[in-house]
């Protein structure tokens, strides 16, 4: 590696040593006990696969370029030079981590190896490593937010085009628009995501509860955070909360994206609208009345995975219990307690690399698919699209033989009309 | 045989202190003066008050005792054992009424702090050698494993040789005599160089010193990060 390349390399790294990235490099005490944590290892024993292996992975060249050992005793603490195959080795901790954070209630001192990741996955783009697809995705949300005008029509287009399908599962109020888009002083901006099943339920959703809504331009999903470029991550997260600035919104609602809602609920900052997520939205409209749901739709047994970054990591844990426990009297709890539900093995841009990781999905996911399987239910419902993408794959591969379902959608078919 | 006594026993405990003392302070400087990370990083669902809660978990260890009961038990009765030799340390130093309140023999424990420590110790030690903490683990932790060992070995041992083989020559007196002197900045080390076990008290100072040297720049800094990060974790 070219002795420039190397030093703008240290200086990113440089860049992501905060007080509490310092202190999760400095504390771990290579003990193990996050071991059994990581689906990647429960499902494949590999040392590498081992939380703490992959943060050392990273450790080490933090050792060698910013700690005093690795210029006296590099040998002590293996400190790692940055080379070509330290970049191997990142990408292959980096990409085989969910950045699910269940090994972090494993260890006694709540190192966060995502965190730790995140460096990795910002070593990889400054060396140009990453993967292609997820830097051409989000280079896409990038260019959408500057030529908004000109793509403009086109989406009106779209969403015309799906306004029938959800007249058939909400009416349609006199006056007004099934899917209402650029509504200024709206009470809440939807974002949803590419794709109508992100969309029909969701909007049927609104119109049964009277909402003030109007539907977002942009897509919710940021390939900037899956690829681990912060600055990317901020010019498609500052798309949505300058549209929800400019449309005057009080509550800017995420779709049914895990990755999507922590990116705005925890980094966009103070701003004069509040975050939610959609499940928090459809447990309101139920507790205040608004929207009426049929228990008797569903009989068979329900389970519910609870997708890391909105449960253990946002904390939407008691709202889906609360909609589940008015949408059938069969629930079937997946996890004794939600905060150590598995990952589904998709996150991190695992699910949006699609094919090319699809192999490794599937390995590392044999214990959801066991915990999946053990709970005796036919219906998997979850609040995320990539949790989705991935039981769905998992259903398929492990032939499990449920009905993988969005909450949302489970909600929309119960509406009592 | 004198001269090296005297270096080990003074000037080197001297260095020790004060890159000790250096190398934790530098390393706090070095957290604090780097920017916050203002996104919170806590764990759902949250429990109040956060702070007595990330105490309990920093000082019960209760993710250990849910995943890896043994490793638990030899934390636990490493730990505290660590924590009641280290008062008894200051007891050898001065008189300490207010460590008195319930009396005891200086060491508590009847030699027994020591030999728990020494198993745990052995215990932290070959667990290192089995997959995957092998893989995990490197030289750095190895070694401070081994210089605790060695240093909690010789400590033991002085405690050992009084209470169980009569051995009677070095007693509390002696201790503090040279232990005060060097707090008092007028060292002296003639009340425990004389006797036939003052190599051991050299070699347990001597491992002491190199423990304490490497303590800031080692990931023995969990001590106090350990605090911090779960109070992080509780959000
Ligand atoms: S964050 Fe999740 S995927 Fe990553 S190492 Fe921890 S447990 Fe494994
Ligand atoms: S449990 Fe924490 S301290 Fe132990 S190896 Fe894992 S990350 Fe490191």
């Amino acid at each position: 590696m070219e002795k420039a390349l190397r030093e703008e390399l240290i200086s990113l790294f440089r860049g992501k040593l905060s007080g509490t990235m310092e202190m999760y490099l400095e504390t771990c005490a290579r003990c193990g006990i996050c071991t059994e944590a990581c689906h990647a290892y429960a499902s494949m024993p590999l040392p590498k696969y081992t939380p703490a292996y992959r943060a050392e992975v990273v450790r080490r060249i933090y050792k060698k370029y910013f700690k005093w050992q690795g210029k006296t005793f590099p040998r002590i603490g293996e400190c790692k030079v940055l080379d070509e195959s330290a970049i191997d080795e990142l990408k292959e901790a980096a990409y085989s981590c969910t950045g699910c954070r269940r090994c972090m209630v494993y260890c006694p001192f709540g190192i966060d190896t995502q965190q730790i990741m995140s460096i990795a996955k910002l070593l990889l783009v400054g060396a140009h490593a990453e993967p292609e697809l997820l830097s051409l995705l989000a280079d896409v949300s990038i260019s959408k937010g500057e030529s908004m005008d000109d793509l403009k029509e086109g989406f009106l287009e779209g969403v015309k085009s799906l306004e029938s399908e959800v007249v058939e599962k909400w009416r349609q109020e006199a006056g007004r628009t099934p899917i209402p888009t650029e509504v200024v002083g709206a009470d809440l901006l939807y974002v949803a995501l590419a794709g109508a099943h992100s969309i029909i339920p969701a909007a049927a959703i609104f119109n049964a509860a009277g909402e003030n809504w109007t539907l977002s331009f942009f897509e919710a999903v940021n390939f900037g955070a899956f690829v681990g470029d912060p600055s990317k991550t901020k010019i498609i997260m500052d798309r949505i909360v300058n549209e929800a600035k400019r449309l005057k919104v009080k509550e800017v609602c995420i779709c049914e994206c895990g990755t999507a809602f922590r990116v705005m609920s925890q980094l966009s900052g103070k701003q004069p609208f509040k975050v939610s997520s959609i499940t928090r939205v459809h447990a309101r409209y139920i507790k205040e009345g608004r929207i009426k749901v049929d228990k008797k739709k569903l009989s068979v047994p329900v389970t519910y995975h609870d997708p890391c970054q909105i449960a253990r990591n946002a904390g939407v844990i008691d709202e889906p219990r609360y909609i589940l426990s008015q949408l059938t009297d069969n629930f079937v709890e997946m996890s004794p307690e939600p905060k150590y539900n598995w990952c589904c093995g998709g996150g991190g841009g695992l699910v949006a690399m699609g094919e090319e990781t699809l192999d490794f999905r599937m390995k590392s996911s044999r214990v959801k698919a066991d915990q999946v399987r053990n709970t005796g239910a036919q219906v998997l419902a979850t609040a995320c699209e990539n949790c989705h993408t991935q039981l769905s794959n998992i259903n398929d591969h492990y032939k499990l033989g449920m009905n993988v379902q969005f909450l949302s959608s489970l909600i929309a078919d119960a509406l009592i009309r | 045989m004198k001269t090296i006594y005297f270096l080990v026993l003074v000037p080197m405990v001297y260095l020790a202190f004060a890159v000790f003392l250096a190398g934790v302070i530098f390393q706090l400087l070095k957290v604090i003066k780097r920017p916050a990370f203002k996104p919170t990083l806590a764990i759902h669902p949250k429990r109040n008050p956060a702070f007595l809660w990330a105490i309990l978990d920093a000082l019960l260890l209760p993710t250990v005792w849910r995943h890896k009961r043994t490793l638990w038990f030899f934390l636990m009765a490493f730990h505290i054992s660590f924590l009641m030799v280290f008062l008894g340390h200051l007891e050898l130093i001065t008189e300490m009424s207010w460590l008195q309140v319930i009396g005891h023999e200086i060491f508590m424990g009847q030699g027994f702090l020591g030999l728990i420590m020494s198993l745990a110790l052995l215990y932290f030690f070959f667990r290192r050698f089995a997959s995957p903490t092998k893989e995990l683990s490197v030289p750095e932790d190895y070694l401070l494993l081994m210089l605790l060992f060695l240093t909690v070995v010789f400590g033991s041992e002085m405690d050992w040789a009084r209470r169980w083989y009569d051995y009677g020559e070095m007693s509390v007196q002696e201790y503090r005599a040279y232990l005060s002197s060097i707090f008092m900045f007028k060292p002296s080390i003639a009340a425990v160089s004389t006797s036939g076990h003052s190599f051991m008290l050299v070699l347990h100072v001597f491992f002491a010193n190199l423990f304490l040297m490497f303590f800031p720049f080692s990931h023995l800094m969990h001590s106090i990060f350990g605090f911090a990060l779960n109070k992080i974790r509780r959000g």
